[in-house]
């Protein structure tokens, strides 16, 4: 099993209490929320994600639960800025569906982000007065919110905190007066985070929160938003998804990273650059894509574990090294945090578009193993199974990341380092030494692996084909024994079910699907699905590649209908699963672009469909007997 | 090679470092001598042919490791640099050769000779030079002469050559030599001589190619013309003296040091094994880098 793997039957009850109110004890009658999600946008100057990842501290530092996206333009400084933070009395998996408070700071920012930021009609928006909108006339088409409020929050700011810098905090002020949650905390952020700015700069935040806050308690919402009393332990982590792949690599044994700068993927390479030294390891940033695999091909060769990370483009341009790790049996892992495609696509948002790539990319007869993390905490325990595959099965191993895990905060429980279990490479011993054949075959087909220093353990590495020895040679039975030996080696890995989440009824007539970022989302519809009665049953890879037959042709017997939820326009997993798996006709996709959200609430509703759909078919067909 | 001194030189001869593999090239080819050179080299130097790793692209040239005791690594076209790079960080006590052909570290590999140099990774890089694509069977190199025709260039090439001489003295390159077959003695010795420095060593061997060459790159022709750098009396700690030498790539052949630096900078490797002991005491074990997620009140 693998350690810290949030499995099927660990689901917590439905987080999807979203817009399920609780009685406010103290007062009853008014409802508390459980379940919050707010968006704000504005331009990149505003201190946008600044004041999200405040908020998400704070709240967390008061025991709530929570999900903080960020979303951008492609613009260095300025552009747009926006994040969606989903706050929670009970743990979290997804970004969750429509605002329940927007807050746009200036509307033609706002309006970038389209569905990204969904405002419905259960949405309280606030916005800077500034703007000189009436609350009537917002430019939000064919929607009506619940409560549209204009605040002064640019002159708030600047009568208060001396400055439209200070906009975020008159925000923050707002959203804690509005919330209930954070007073203290976030006070304390503002202090630390401008320690070093001197006591005049900290005391005119602070009054600029106060104004914030004053203004919420003077205007209280028609919708009140007041959290209620966090109901699940205590988060004892913030983690985001890049940063938490980093630390991973760390503490899997990796001693060098190589690796060129790409968005989203960067903090990967930042965190390391930092960390990695303490641990006696190595960053190099590379010259280019290639070169920052190509060196990890070669401290791996020395004997080193070692990983890089990347994004599309740069996944296109190291496609041939991993070829060459694939022949040579050399281990690495390669981070994929995808992002829009083909060509440079989108940069600043996710993806899951590069499936068929991770999968089908190299050229010749090659399997690689392909992993996915289904949120940011789930990057650990999916990183150190990402070396411990590459070390037993001596293969580059590919983690399909996207922008989203990758660059998404969440609160995490604590991870117990000491609990996970570390695979090393298979080291030949002193007798096999003695006459060492590099590429043996064996068994299993992996072949003890010796590295450079090692006495008698001297052989030839290739990306041409080879014989035991390592001698190069063209012969078509050579060459066939040994595709044979490079591909047989991965049949034990297609039967790790602990690769796979699984839960629901086995029986169940009805399939979900996904993988990735959009598996929070299939997973809270699932659940969402169960509470309303309808017979259904979820299936999560994390092994994406090698197709597990065996896995899912067992999901598959009890299922008439199903759906596929991913964010790509090709409905990529289903087309894979096509291609090994006999996939029953009524498996159905849901698949998207890149940065059009797909929410729990529209799985769960397409899961209904698909339902009443299969009862309405059993209906028509002739009674038996 | 720094490491070098502190060991205690063992015994080896030449046939030490020669594989039981029998090379591909063609009866007469230039790159029989230069691995013989090599050979030699490694055996003045004397280290056990398990601490050596032998890094190359592809190429008729690149078939190179295989033919030495050393652990080899024949790569992928041009990428024999960043390979080589990373073997040599991951393990610092490794003796690292790079070798491959003049397409291979000019052309589709071009990109990665500057950083190499940057960042002065102590490897010592053989190029060698044919002026020509001999295992695809005689199409344009990189080095070619401009309006020389071959199978890819039927009417001639367009093209001037790279000077890869001036090229990596124009990079900054510490030690830069030329050498020949023609020469095996001042091969052999400028190759332990690269080995030897203590940084990025660069050494192009005039390796004639058999098949495809011309009359006045062969052996033969070369002996003829060759002038040691020595006999010119150059200074190789002058960089500006080595690029004006360097200039008459193509028309003159000139062997021996065109430049070393006469106080090396400091590696790559040393710099970060440095950067380790010191930021080494702020962590017990790896766990601890998941501290940084910790939730700590502010």
């Amino acid at each position: 099993m693998l350690a810290g793997l949030y499995v099927g039957r660990e689901v917590p009850p439905p987080a999807e209490s979203v817009d399920v109110a609780t009685t406010n004890p103290l007062s009853p009658g008014i409802a508390m929320n459980t379940d919050l999600v707010i968006g704000m946008a504005g331009s990149g100057g505003d201190g946008i994600v600044s004041a999200g990842e405040s908020l998400l501290t704070a709240a967390a530092l008061e025991g709530y639960h929570g999900v903080l996206t960020k979303s951008f333009g492609p613009q260095i400084r300025g552009g747009e800025s926006s994040f969606r933070l989903r706050v929670c009395t009970a743990k979290v998996l997804s970004p969750g569906g429509s605002l329940d408070l927007a807050v746009a700071l200036n509307w033609e920012d706002f309006l970038k982000f389209g569905a990204e930021l969904p405002v419905g009609g259960q949405t309280t928006v606030i916005y800077d007065s500034n703007t000189n909108v009436a609350p009537d006339r917002i430019p939000l088409v064919g929607v009506t919110p619940a409560e549209v409020i204009p605040v002064p929050i640019e002159q708030i700011a600047r009568e208060t905190g001396g400055s439209d810098r200070a906009k975020n905090t008159v925000v923050l002020g707002l959203m804690s007066g509005w919330l209930g949650i954070g007073r203290q905390e976030v006070i304390a952020g503002i202090r630390k985070r401008l320690a070093k700015k001197g006591e005049e700069i900290i005391e005119r935040a602070e009054k600029a929160f106060h104004a914030g806050l004053e203004f919420a308690e003077q205007h209280p919402l028609k919708t009140d938003r007041l959290m209620a009393e966090p109901s699940a332990p205590t988060a004892k982590f913030v983690v985001d998804g890049n940063d938490l792949c980093a630390a991973a690599a760390i503490v899997a044994g990796c001693d060098f990273f190589g690796g060129y700068p790409i968005t989203p993927s960067s903090e990967i390479m930042h965190f390391l650059g930092r960390e990695i030294w303490k641990y006696g390891g190595t960053m190099l940033q590379a010259e280019d894509e290639i070169a920052g695999v190509g060196a990890v091909v070669g401290a791996s060769f020395a004997g080193k574990k070692a990983m890089t990370a990347t994004s599309g483009p740069g996944m296109s341009l190291k496609t041939e090294m991993l070829g060459l790790a694939s022949i040579a049996e050399l281990p690495l892992v390669c981070v994929n945090v995808q992002r829009g495609g083909p060509s440079t696509g989108i940069p600043t948002k996710g993806e899951q578009s590069d499936l068929f790539q991770a999968a089908f990319s190299a050229h010749g007869d090659v399997i690689r193993p392909v992993l996915a993390p289904v949120s940011a905490e789930d990057m650990f325990p999916v990183t150190i199974e990402a070396f411990n595959l590459a070390e037993q099965y001596q293969t580059p191993v590919i983690i399909l990341s996207d922008q989203e895990v990758g660059q998404r905060k969440e609160t995490a429980e604590p991870i117990d380092a000491a609990a996970i279990r570390i695979i090393e490479r298979q080291k030949p011993t002193a007798k096999e030494l003695e006459h060492y054949v590099r590429f043996r075959f064996t068994e299993t087909g992996i072949s003890p692996i010796s590295h450079p220093g090692m006495k008698g353990g001297n052989y030839l590495a290739s990306g041409i084909e080879h014989n035991e020895h390592g001698a190069p040679t063209a012969n078509g039975e050579m060459h066939s024994r040994m595709n044979d030996k490079r591909l047989r080696k991965f049949d034990p890995l297609k039967q790790r079910r602990d690769l796979f989440i699984v839960d629901g009824h086995a029986d169940a007539p009805l399939g979900l699907i996904s993988w990735g970022s959009t598996a929070g989302i299939a997973i809270e519809a699932f659940h969402l699905a169960l509470t309303q009665g309808l017979r259904v049953k979820l299936l999560v890879p994390r092994l994406l590649y090698p197709v597990s037959e065996q896995v899912y042709q067992e999901f598959f017997a009890s299922i008439a209908r199903g759906l596929v939820v991913e964010q790509n326009h090709q409905s990529q997993l289903f087309r894979l699963l096509r291609m090994f798996v006999d996939v029953p006709r009524g498996i159905e996709q849901l698949a998207k672009s890149g940065s059009n959200p797909i929410t729990p609430a529209e799985v769960a509703d397409r899961l209904r469909q698909i339902s009443l759909a299969l009862q309405r078919e059993k209906h028509q067909q002739p009674s038996e007997g | 090679m720094s490491t070098l001194s502190a060991r205690p030189v063992e015994d080896y001869t030449a046939k030490d470092y020669k594989s039981d593999l029998k090379p591909i090239w063609c009866p007469g080819c230039g790159d029989f001598g230069v691995v013989q050179a090599i050979y030699r080299a490694l055996a003045n130097v004397g280290r056990p042919p398990h601490e050596i790793a032998f890094i190359s692209g592809i190429g008729c040239s690149s078939r190179i490791p295989g033919y030495t005791t050393a652990y080899g690594f024949n790569s992928v076209h041009g990428r024999s640099l960043p390979i080589a790079q990373g073997i040599k960080l991951a393990n610092p006590d490794l003796l690292v050769l790079c070798a491959g052909g003049d397409g291979d570290g000019f052309s589709i590999g071009g990109g990665h000779v500057a950083h190499a140099i940057r960042r002065n990774i102590d490897i010592t890089y053989i190029v060698m030079d044919n002026q020509i694509y001999g295992l695809t069977k005689g199409q344009l190199s990189p080095t070619s002469r401009r309006g020389l025709a071959t199978v890819s260039s039927a009417h001639g090439a367009m093209e001037s050559p790279v000077n890869p001489l001036l090229y990596v003295l124009g990079y900054g390159a510490e030690f830069v030599a030329q050498g020949t077959p023609a020469d095996m003695n001042g091969l052999a010795k400028i190759i332990e001589e690269g080995i030897r420095y203590p940084g990025f060593a660069f050494i192009n061997v005039q390796s004639p190619c058999v098949t495809y060459g011309q009359e006045d790159q062969m052996l033969k022709a070369q002996k003829a013309t060759l002038q040691t750098l020595e006999s010119l009396s150059h200074n190789p700690a002058d960089r500006l003296a080595a690029m004006d030498l360097a200039q008459a790539y193509g028309e003159k052949l000139y062997t021996g040091v065109f430049f070393r630096h006469a106080k090396p900078g400091p590696t790559f490797e040393r710099l970060a094994r440095e950067r380790q002991d010191a930021q080494r005491s702020t962590v017990k074990s790896r766990a601890d880098v998941l501290n940084v997620f910790r939730l700590k009140k502010p």
